[in-house]
């Protein structure tokens, strides 16, 4: 390893490590425009020089274009090269149009640090600056050309690091632009990344514009949870109000970015209608008098009916505090346990990814990213999980060979196999991948149940042409020394996570090294697995209250009605019950229909923690109080002030804490007392749950904490000699509904954000152009669907990029889709109309 | 031999061939004289032009309508044509032999030889001049390796511009085993007033296409590009020509000639932006890609053309590989200087008396090719500067006018080789206003990105635009050399790093222009329109009244035997009356 001296300290870092890097580890930041951890080295902009004084380079030279060597003697003071950067700020300035005062980047922008750094003041030269015209970039971003100094990050990160096109650099010499050949919303779903890496201000946050500078606002770490990586986050927050994320750099989930669902999908924190009273029916009552009234009904229903006549739904989206505390009021109350999955299949779907992840397998997105082939079963990553797109992008950048299994019509920002077949074919033809792939003999060294799952998995897909493209796919897994398998939990099959698990078992014993990565679909779906014991579902719970044995619900941050297939049902259901009792934090329609209602904070106004779905425990700390923005409430005076004793709207508190607080009424003398401390309660999850025990309840950020991952207890290949051949299962008469996500429009949380509802696009119906000419459909013709409860009317839209006998459609939030009894859903072909 | 290179034909040398066809036709000559449509000849100034051989008899300036004159008497009566010949600059003779015109007297054609000798169009007269023999020799009896020594032996020098070895490169390209290789030749020839590789590739197309081919047999490639600017049709219509024709031939494809060796090659068309000239510009370029310089190492050789080992060299640097091969690289290196080896293209320009594409060995002195090969400066001025390597290149004034111009030299004297463009200028040409000119060229043609370069240039252009209007200050003759110096250390690529070189060179040999400009509010050379008096003076004015003719404004008012006088208020400073005044009486 080489090493070199900087500004007289010693230091010795990896081969090929740029010198700027090598100094920053010393703590001496060298200057830079274009240089970004992230994007690597361009020499753009010139700012990074110092001298080399000895060794192999000598004289001024950019350190970022520099590889540290053996016997480098940089000085970073050198006088030469100070006035040479100085130079560099002089010519960048010359345009510029120091309109600081107006620009939201004033106070943290790199580019206004440097030019007092630099010690430029005055301006030497005459003559007219160079000016531009400005584009409207759509919902997100503001555009200021005027402010560039063309380092080109932003065009690096849209087009290379992103592989999305329409941004990017037009004409040349000192007529360079950077933006788009035509006004319009940016296409990609990661541009607000431009904003968090411009140095200065051309691109800047568009719904935050003039809201305040950096040192107005409330700072602090925190996590996205508008899917289930969870990646890092920096918020913003004043006047009571949560203002803007950023990214914040993560080494193993996110890196340097995160996607715009992740950036503008907060607003729901500040959503005017977001019910802040505690709630009797329809009268707002205290926090303390709605706890007292629902202890009064709980016992009520106890004595008369028993304690298994409460059930509770916890949800996917609450923190793991909610989630434990749940269990554990649950089971001190003797009831049932709470349930956190829809239908009992995706309970079982997810308790099995998480007891198949094994510290072996399991992979971060910044292994993924040096993964040589990926393969992903049903799999959507653009619209399941976004910033996974990007480090499958960054693998494509080293040359990865990247296949995907999903009948969906899957987009990626970069080329890529797709083998577009049905749900009941992706086990099949994941396998017949690895056999072709994997020696008999790697089996046989990992013993019988190995053999047995490899002797019975088909070895063939019968589809001509797909099983074509297979041969040249499984000679490059062949050759692979990394590969990867990313399964999804959403659409596959209750057996797809385990065939997905003991395939890359196999590709492990043959390949020497493999990796395992599960999409989930919410933020702390992994957490839920891992707390609750009992594979119930909301399904189970609907049918108790139907049956009459269930008489009271309780729901923690819970929305059944968004995600329960059957609508009708489920209404039906809660409209018979004695006590629906809800806490969340959204305006939701359950929340509309609670008998008595407990407003709960938001990720952003409590300290907290989540699991993501490679297991993951994550923490965040409260941005700010809570309470109702001061805009909502002021009027509109400047500047925004309104006095008061309380914070209005400022009763909200964490689930858990009401959830302690009901507890502690209820229970009956003698048993536990719980405390308000989360420490104690963390204190019981890693008591009751040993898998929790090595994370610290420390107050810093830990990032790479993972839970104790199953560590080979589980049965391994269990589903040996149970993969059905492919193929087989088509009938010609019937399409099999496909509900998919889309990176916006789906997601519950984010779908209240006003800014991202502006993005959305209209749901649609995807089809395969084999279908749809059996139909004698077209595309765009709006057709009727037929569901089990009723139709739905929308857009068509044919696809080639999607499995034939498959038809696709968004859990979208401007589609009634819950008309459906139950899952998986086929529909006869000849139903489908104009 | 009827010359059909863009100059010639550009004065009509098309029709004089199809006329010259007509004409022997019809006197029954058809059979035993032969026309051939020939590549530049060289001596574009004299066009168009026609050589007779067996005797290599030289006419110049032919019209359509000088062809059944000239048929008659020099075909059927066999009396060369006195009006139509050649008279030397100085001792005012008819010169009727190619060979005795000083133009052609002192050049050694080596990348040009075969210039105006054969049909571009024609393989087999190509083959019939030694053409493919030193491919046939390497693939019939040379290792790779002894071909790269031949080159090393050589010497052979970059003609693109840099003068990078290049038996080291190949050799380099050869070391990385990663497959498949690529040879692009690079032809963008984006310097204004350059038409070195033009001419090579509309007159010998096949020379570079066997360079190129041997340079894939020494570094195992199996694919070569041509890169051509667009704006080049002839060129890239003669290449398709020539590989279509070596392709018949077994001279490009599968198992040339029998050895087993497979290579083809392919034409680019590039869009001409000057930066594309650049090596890693030009193959992101052919990539399909914004056509940009990027950082090196890795050098193109280790990773080029998608990433891959690649060897790149200019139009020139092939056409000199086969005789290599043919002769030896001692016979190659036996010509020139200590580190420059062969001969070197230059298009000569400006205000010499004899515009043209001239070759001349290296180390020859810019004297001899201003003045004996140039014939001197036209119109009767004086010789002032001549400024070398294309738009980044300098001026230099007649003080180094015995300089031996090599790679090694021009780099001392603070100028450049450049891919070869020599721009002569005489006393009427304005030093400033040239630098302006050129910086102006830069700032236009900087791919914008790294900020030396695209701001720094634009600087330097806005000064010299307040000097040659007059708002210069003393102190922006520091700040030019301040700023020429930053931006030569600074830049990232070639561009940037010499397109201060005409600003600094000319301060550096010229600085009374520039201090007449900014002092005294003068230029000395009437050229710099803001700083004319447009004002006649009455003791130099002979009266003749031409500038009267000449003003488009009728600004001007003369009766014999008075000086002229120039109205102001109506004059557009248009510089009419300058020229057309033979007595410089206007200032
Ligand atoms: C701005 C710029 C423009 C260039 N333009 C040309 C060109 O038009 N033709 C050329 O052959 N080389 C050009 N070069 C030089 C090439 O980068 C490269 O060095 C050369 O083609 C290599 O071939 P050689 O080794 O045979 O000289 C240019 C370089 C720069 C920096
Ligand atoms: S990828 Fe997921 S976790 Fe990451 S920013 Fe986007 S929505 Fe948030
Ligand atoms: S020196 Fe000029 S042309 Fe070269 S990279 Fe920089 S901006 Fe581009
Ligand atoms: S940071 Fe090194 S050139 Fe911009």
């Amino acid at each position: 390893m080489p090493k070199l001296k900087i500004d007289g300290l010693e230091i010795e870092v990896e081969r090929g490590t740029k010198v700027i890097e090598a100094a920053a580890r010393l703590g001496i930041i060298i200057p830079r425009f274009c240089f970004h951890p992230g994007l690597g080295p361009v020499g753009a902009c010139r700012v990074c020089a110092v001298k080399f004084e000895e060794g192999p380079v000598k004289g001024v030279q950019m350190s970022c274009m520099t590889d540290a060597q053996d016997g480098m003697v940089v000085s970073t003071t050198d006088e030469e090269a100070a006035d040479f950067r100085k130079h560099v700020i002089e010519w960048l300035m010359m345009n510029h149009p120091h309109d600081c005062p107006v620009c939201d980047e004033g106070g943290h922008c790199l580019l206004q640090d440097l030019t007092v750094a630099g010690g430029h003041g005055i301006r030497r030269y005459l003559g007219k600056k160079r000016t531009y015209n400005d584009q409207y970039l759509g919902v997100f971003v503001q555009h200021e050309m005027n402010r560039c100094i063309q380092c080109w990050r932003c065009r690096r990160f849209y087009q290379e690091f992103a592989g999305y096109r329409d941004l990017g650099a037009l004409q040349i010499a000192h007529h360079t632009y950077f933006g788009r050949a035509t006004d319009g919303q940016l296409e990609s779903p990661f541009s607000g990344n431009i904003i968090d890496i411009c140095p200065t201000g051309v691109y800047t946050d568009k719904p935050s514009r003039f809201t305040g500078r950096r040192w107005d606002f409330e700072r602090g770490p925190s996590l996205c949870i508008h899917c289930s990586l969870g990646c890092h986050i920096i918020t913003s927050a004043r006047y009571r109000e949560m203002t803007r994320l950023e990214a914040r750099f993560s080494e193993s989930v996110n890196g340097y970015f995160i996607c715009d669902r992740g950036r503008y999908g907060f607003y729901y924190t500040n959503h005017p209608e977001r019910p802040r009273r505690a709630r009797i029916r329809t009268e707002e009552v205290s926090l303390d008098q709605a706890i007292q009234t629902a202890a009064q009904k709980i016992i009520q229903i106890n004595q008369k009916n028993g304690p298994k006549a409460i059930a509770c739904l916890g949800s996917a989206r609450s923190c793991v505090e909610n989630q434990a505390m749940l269990i554990r009021f649950c089971r001190v109350q003797g009831w049932n346990e709470p349930t956190y999955f829809e239908t009992p299949t995706m309970a079982k779907k997810v308790k099995r990814a998480v007891a198949r992840l094994d510290e072996q397998l399991a992979v971060s997105m910044r292994e993924i990213e040096k993964a040589d082939f990926i393969l992903a079963v049903g799999a959507d990553p653009v619209n399941e999980a976004p910033m996974l797109a990007l480090a499958m992008r960054q693998a494509f950048r080293n040359e990865a060979t990247i296949v995907v299994i999903d009948p969906r019509p899957v987009f990626l920002p970069f080329e890529f196999e797709h083998l577009p077949v049905a749900p009941d074919d992706l086990e099949p033809c994941l396998t017949a991948l690895i056999k072709g792939a994997v020696h008999r003999s790697a089996a046989e060294k990992m013993g019988e149940e190995a053999l047995r799952f490899y002797d019975t998995a088909p070895a063939e897909y019968p589809d001509a042409p797909i099983k074509n493209r297979m041969v040249k796919i499984t000679q490059k897994l062949r050759q692979s020394r990394y590969p990867v398998i990313i399964c999804g939990t959403s659409i596959v099959r209750e057996t797809t996570p385990d065939v997905a698990a003991d395939s890359a078992l196999l590709l492990r014993a043959a390949r020497g090294r493999a990796g395992l990565f599960y999409l989930m679909s919410e933020a702390n779906t992994f957490g839920a697995a891992l707390l609750s014991s009992e594979e119930g579902s909301v399904m189970d719970v609907v049918e108790s209250i139907e049956k009459g044995s269930v008489k009271g619900l309780m729901l923690v941050e819970s929305d059944p009605f968004r995600s329960f297939p059957d609508y009708e049902r489920l209404k039906q259901a809660v409209d018979k019950l004695d006590l629906f009792l809800v806490m969340d934090y959204l305006p939701s329609f359950a929340a509309r229909l609670a008998h008595l209602f407990f407003p709960t904070q938001t990720l952003f106004e409590m300290e907290t923690s989540f699991v993501n779905q490679e297991g993951r425990v994550q923490f965040a700390t409260s941005a700010y109080r809570g309470g109702i923005p001061i805009s909502q409430i002021s009027a509109g005076g400047h500047p925004l002030r309104v006095f008061r004793r309380d914070i209005p709207g400022g009763e909200s508190q964490p689930a858990w804490q009401i959830l302690a607080k009901l507890a502690n009424i209820i229970s009956l003398p003698g048993r536990e007392m719980f405390s308000l401390s989360k420490n104690e309660l963390w204190s019981w999850i890693a008591k009751e749950y040993p898998i929790f025990a090595n994370v610290p309840i420390a107050d810093e950020l830990p990032d790479d904490v993972r839970v104790h991952l199953a560590q080979g207890r589980e049965k391994l290949f269990p589903s040996g000699g149970q993969i059905r051949s492919g193929g087989l299962s088509r009938e010609n008469s019937t399409l099999e509904l496909v509900m998919g996500d889309w990176t916006f429009g789906t997601e519950e949380l984010s779908t209240y954000s006003k800014y991202l509802q502006q993005v959305e696009k209209e749901p649609c119906l995807f089809m395969s152009p084999k279908d749809a000419s059996m139909l004698g459909l077209k595309d765009r013709e709006r057709i009727t669907l037929p569901l089990d409860k009723g139709r739905l009317e929308m857009e068509l839209r044919i696809v080639d990029t999607m499995a034939p006998g498959v038809i696709v459609m968004p859990k979208h939030r401007q589609l009634a889709w819950q008309k459906i009894e139950k899952w998986p859903v086929k529909v006869a072909m000849g139903q489908i109309r104009k | 031999m009827v010359c059909a290179g863009t100059g010639c034909v550009s004065c009509g040398s098309l029709q004089l061939r199809e006329r010259l066809e007509a004409e022997l036709k019809d006197r029954g000559l058809a059979d035993e004289v032969k026309v051939v449509i020939t590549g530049c000849n060289g001596f574009c100034a004299e066009g168009p032009i026609m050589v007779v051989y067996p005797e290599g008899i030289f006419y110049k300036k032919l019209t359509p309508e000088d062809v059944p004159f000239l048929v008659e008497e020099h075909f059927l009566k066999g009396r060369p044509v006195q009006k139509f010949l050649y008279t030397g600059p100085i001792v005012k003779e008819k010169v009727p032999l190619l060979k005795d015109i000083p133009f052609f007297e002192h050049q050694v054609l080596r990348a040009l030889r075969n210039r105006g000798l054969i049909d571009a169009e024609n393989i087999d007269e190509y083959i019939a001049r030694d053409g493919y023999a030193a491919l046939s020799k390497v693939l019939s009896s040379m290792k790779p390796e002894e071909v790269i020594q031949e080159v090393k032996t050589s010497g052979l020098r970059g003609r693109g511009g840099a003068g990078f070895p290049t038996g080291q490169k190949w050799e380099e390209g050869r070391r990385y085993d990663s497959f498949p290789k690529f040879v692009i030749c690079n032809g963008d020839e984006g310097d204004p007033g350059a038409f070195m590789d033009r001419s090579v590739l509309e007159a010998d197309p096949h020379s570079v296409l066997e360079g190129i081919t041997i340079c894939g047999y020494a570094i195992d490639a199996h694919q070569g590009y041509v890169y051509v600017r667009a704006e080049y049709p002839l060129a890239i219509h003669r290449l398709n020509i020539a590989i279509e024709q070596a392709r018949n031939y077994g001279l490009l494809g599968k198992d040339i000639l029998g050895s087993g060796f497979d290579f083809d090659i392919g034409i680019y068309p590039g869009a001409g932006a000057f930066v594309c000239g650049e090596s890693t510009a030009l193959m992101y370029s052919l990539e399909g890609k914004r056509g940009m310089p990027r950082i090196k190492p890795p050098r193109s050789t280790e990773a080029g053309l998608w990433s891959q080992p690649t060897v790149l060299n200019n139009v020139e640097t092939f056409a000199n590989v086969p005789p290599i091969l043919l002769k030896g690289g001692q016979w190659f290196a036996s010509l020139g200087t200590e580190g420059s080896k062969g001969t070197k293209v230059f298009a000569l320009t400006g205000t010499v008396q004899n515009v043209g594409l001239i070759e001349v060995p290296m180390g020859t002195t810019l004297r001899k090719i201003v003045f004996d090969i140039g014939g001197g400066i036209s119109d009767k001025r004086e010789f002032k500067a001549i400024q070398i390597g294309g738009p980044s290149g300098a001026c230099l004034p007649s003080s180094l006018l015995d300089l031996e111009v090599d790679f090694d030299s021009l780099d001392d004297a603070g100028a450049m080789m450049g891919s070869g463009g020599l721009v002569a200028m005489n006393d009427s040409t304005c030093m400033v206003d040239t630098a302006r000119f050129f910086t102006d060229f830069s700032v236009d043609e900087s791919c914008g990105k790294c900020v030396p370069c695209r701001v720094g240039l634009k600087v330097m252009l806005n000064i010299l635009n307040r000097i040659t209007t007059g708002q210069g200050t003393m102190e922006d003759i520091d700040l030019l050399e301040q700023l020429g110096k930053h931006i030569k250390s600074s830049s990232h690529c070639g561009l940037g790093k010499s397109a201060p070189n005409p600003v600094l060179s000319t301060i550096r040999y010229f600085r009374n222009e520039y201090e007449a400009h900014i002092k005294e509010k003068r230029c000395p050379a009437l050229v710099c329109t803001s700083l004319i008096k447009f004002r006649v003076d009455p003791e130099k004015c002979k009266m003749c009244g031409l500038c009267k003719k000449a003003c488009p404004m009728e600004a001007i008012t003369w009766e014999k035997k008075t000086p002229a006088v120039i109205n102001v208020e109506k004059c557009i400073r248009c510089r009419s009356c300058i020229q057309a005044c033979k007595f410089t009486a206007i200032e």
